[in-house]
């Protein structure tokens, strides 16, 4: 593979999954508020 | 009676992540990549889901939304309270039914070839078949084109079919909390798990044969990686790359706006429309994008790759995969991963696509589930009888291209201009960001008012200058097919009117309520 591959796998790897993450770690974060805000109902 | 609710915010993204996660993601993708460009088709991919993808995501999980709190669960309803002055645009929302009960059809009998050839892989059927032309000849033999020695008829493949159909009806009828959430929500992880054991499997493949060099995983990943800059004045690339962006995240198919139907005022929409598509594209990009082409190339080299990537996206699937697999230690165990994969892939978008029709007559008609889930299976199993007795004879294909590829962009049109414009933009953004959990850049205003529908007329526009004529008049059909084309096309556009007559009655009983009522 010639080092333009290499460019071009690990940006839209870097850009998907710092993407997945991003939103991934936001959704389980919004779970937990609820969870605590339920418990001190 | 009242409306069923997603058990969980993550069973609904997991819902929506299953219906777009198919088997486009493990074969279409990497096949597409490498023959429009390679890592330079990763420039118009991302400008697709960026300016086209991710804000139809945002679109269909807000009209969906909005229309469940009418209590409608399919585009009719939805697009009739949206712009409720104008009494026809229920009837584009024909096409959300429409589309994906065709793709259902045939989406089911595919599915169910994963299903017999996990099993395949398990109990070594295929193990005899070492060569491109047997494996080949399994394939047809399995699918009842050709007698031969593997199959003396179609008989094994439909019964995997009566099996995956049934299964498919089942979880519909249990309903989104009972059957759908709770297939993907155990589907998903699995699928995840099988594809990375796979993933790194092929990538340390390293070179399996040491006296040709040239085959090895690395080259494998240079052929789907390595740009070639020339592809990015081709329209046809861009073109490919925004196909693959809406056959990959399911929009404009219609069953978003079903899910979505069944989330409640207050549920965030923008941050799981975010979520579902980022899950996606790590299936697609990421692992999709590192099994197939790469173990090809690390056993058969580049330049057989390239002629069976031309072959198209099947070929790949069933017939190398299985070839590279079985060349592996332990590969009947690596077979059953890829095809259960690709079965629980298909099995979580084929109950997406069966769920709008089925709903619109709950939904419209009063019926009860029961009834609903009755009335669908049969309909749908007699439709399926002509895919299946005559594969080969051109209906998939037409019924792949109306049903998943013209409708589909016709579809998104529509609703993006019904909701950037009729909506209007004030009141979609606010109606986006209600319960949100996320705050959308600004930008998106503009993008969704502006540059979504510009893009999709754009596609249109250029099919209709370069296509339509040729796909009307049959150019393309060998002659032998031409009957079953014109056949099916008839078939296609009676269910279309079948559906505008059923939406036009249950629009005219309901007035026929309101007028007793008020009486």
């Amino acid at each position: 593979m010639r080092s333009e591959g290499w460019v071009f796998l690990a940006v839209s790897w870097s850009v998907i999954l710092l993407l997945f993450l991003f939103s991934m770690v936001r959704t389980l974060r919004q779970k937990d508020k609820r969870r605590q805000q339920g418990k001190n109902l | 009676m009242a409306r069923e609710k997603w058990g969980s915010k993550l069973g609904v993204i997991l819902a929506v992540a299953g219906s777009a996660i198919g088997l486009g993601n493990f074969l279409r993708f990497p096949v597409q990549a490498a023959r429009n460009g390679g890592g330079a088709f990763m420039i118009p991919y991302f400008a697709a889901l960026f300016l086209l993808g991710i804000p139809l995501m945002w679109i269909e999980w807000t009209i969906g939304r909005f229309g469940g709190g009418f209590g409608h669960s399919t585009a009719p309803g939805m697009f009739h309270s949206i712009w409720n002055k104008n009494r026809f645009i229920k009837y584009f929302g024909v096409i959300g039914i429409f589309g994906p009960l065709v793709i259902f059809v045939y989406y089911t009998y595919i599915e169910s070839w994963l299903l017999g050839y996990s099993l395949f892989s398990l109990t070594g059927k295929y193990n005899g078949c070492n060569s491109e032309q047997s494996m080949t000849a399994f394939l047809q033999g399995y699918q009842g084109v050709a007698k031969n020695a593997f199959f003396g008829g179609i008989g094994p493949s439909y019964l995997f079919f009566v099996i995956t159909f049934l299964l498919n009806i089942l979880v519909v009828y249990l309903g989104v909390s009972r059957g759908i959430e709770r297939v993907c929500k155990y589907g998903l992880p699995i699928l995840f798990a099988f594809a990375v054991v796979l993933v790194v499997r092929v990538l340390s493949l390293g070179t399996p044969d040491p006296t040709k060099p040239d085959y090895n995983v690395v080259n494998g990943l240079g052929f789907l990686w390595n740009p070639d800059w020339g592809a990015l004045k081709s329209a046809k690339v861009w073109l490919a790359a925004t196909g693959q962006i809406f056959f990959t995240l399911s929009c404009g198919f219609g069953v978003i706006l079903t899910y979505a139907s069944y989330l409640t005022k207050n549920d965030d929409v923008a941050l799981s429309g975010l979520t579902a598509s980022a899950a996606n594209e790590v299936a697609e990009v990421i692992l999709g994008g590192s099994i197939v082409i790469p173990a090809a190339v690390a056993f058969f080299g580049p330049a057989s790759v390239s002629a069976i990537a031309q072959g198209g996206a099947f070929n790949l699937g069933f017939v190398t995969m299985p070839l590279a697999l079985q060349r592996m230690a332990f590969g009947g165990i690596f077979g059953f991963m890829w095809f259960m994969l690709l079965f629980i892939a298909g099995l979580t978008s084929s109950i997406s696509l069966a769920l709008p029709a089925l709903v619109f007559l709950e939904d419209e008609f009063n019926l009860s589930r029961r009834k609903a889930s009755l009335i669908f299976a049969v309909a749908t199993f007699v439709l399926a009888q002509p895919v299946i007795f005559l594969l080969g004879n051109g209906v998939v294909d037409e019924l792949d291209f109306w049903g998943g590829t013209f409708c589909v962009v016709v579809f998104a049109a529509v609703e993006t201009i019904l909701f950037g414009w009729v909506f209007g933009m004030e009141e979609a953004w606010k109606e986006m960001h209600v319960g949100s959990d996320i705050r959308i850049p600004s930008v998106y205003r503009f993008i969704i008012k502006y540059v979504t529908p510009a893009f999709l007329f754009f596609i249109l526009g250029f099919w209709f200058w370069q296509e339509w004529m040729p796909t009307i008049l049959l150019k393309n059909v060998p002659a032998e097919n031409v009957r079953y084309v014109i056949g099916t096309r008839l078939a296609l556009v009676a269910l279309f009117v079948l559906l505008v007559f059923l939406v036009w009655r249950s629009w005219r009983n309901k007035d026929m309520r309101r007028t007793q009522d008020a009486v």
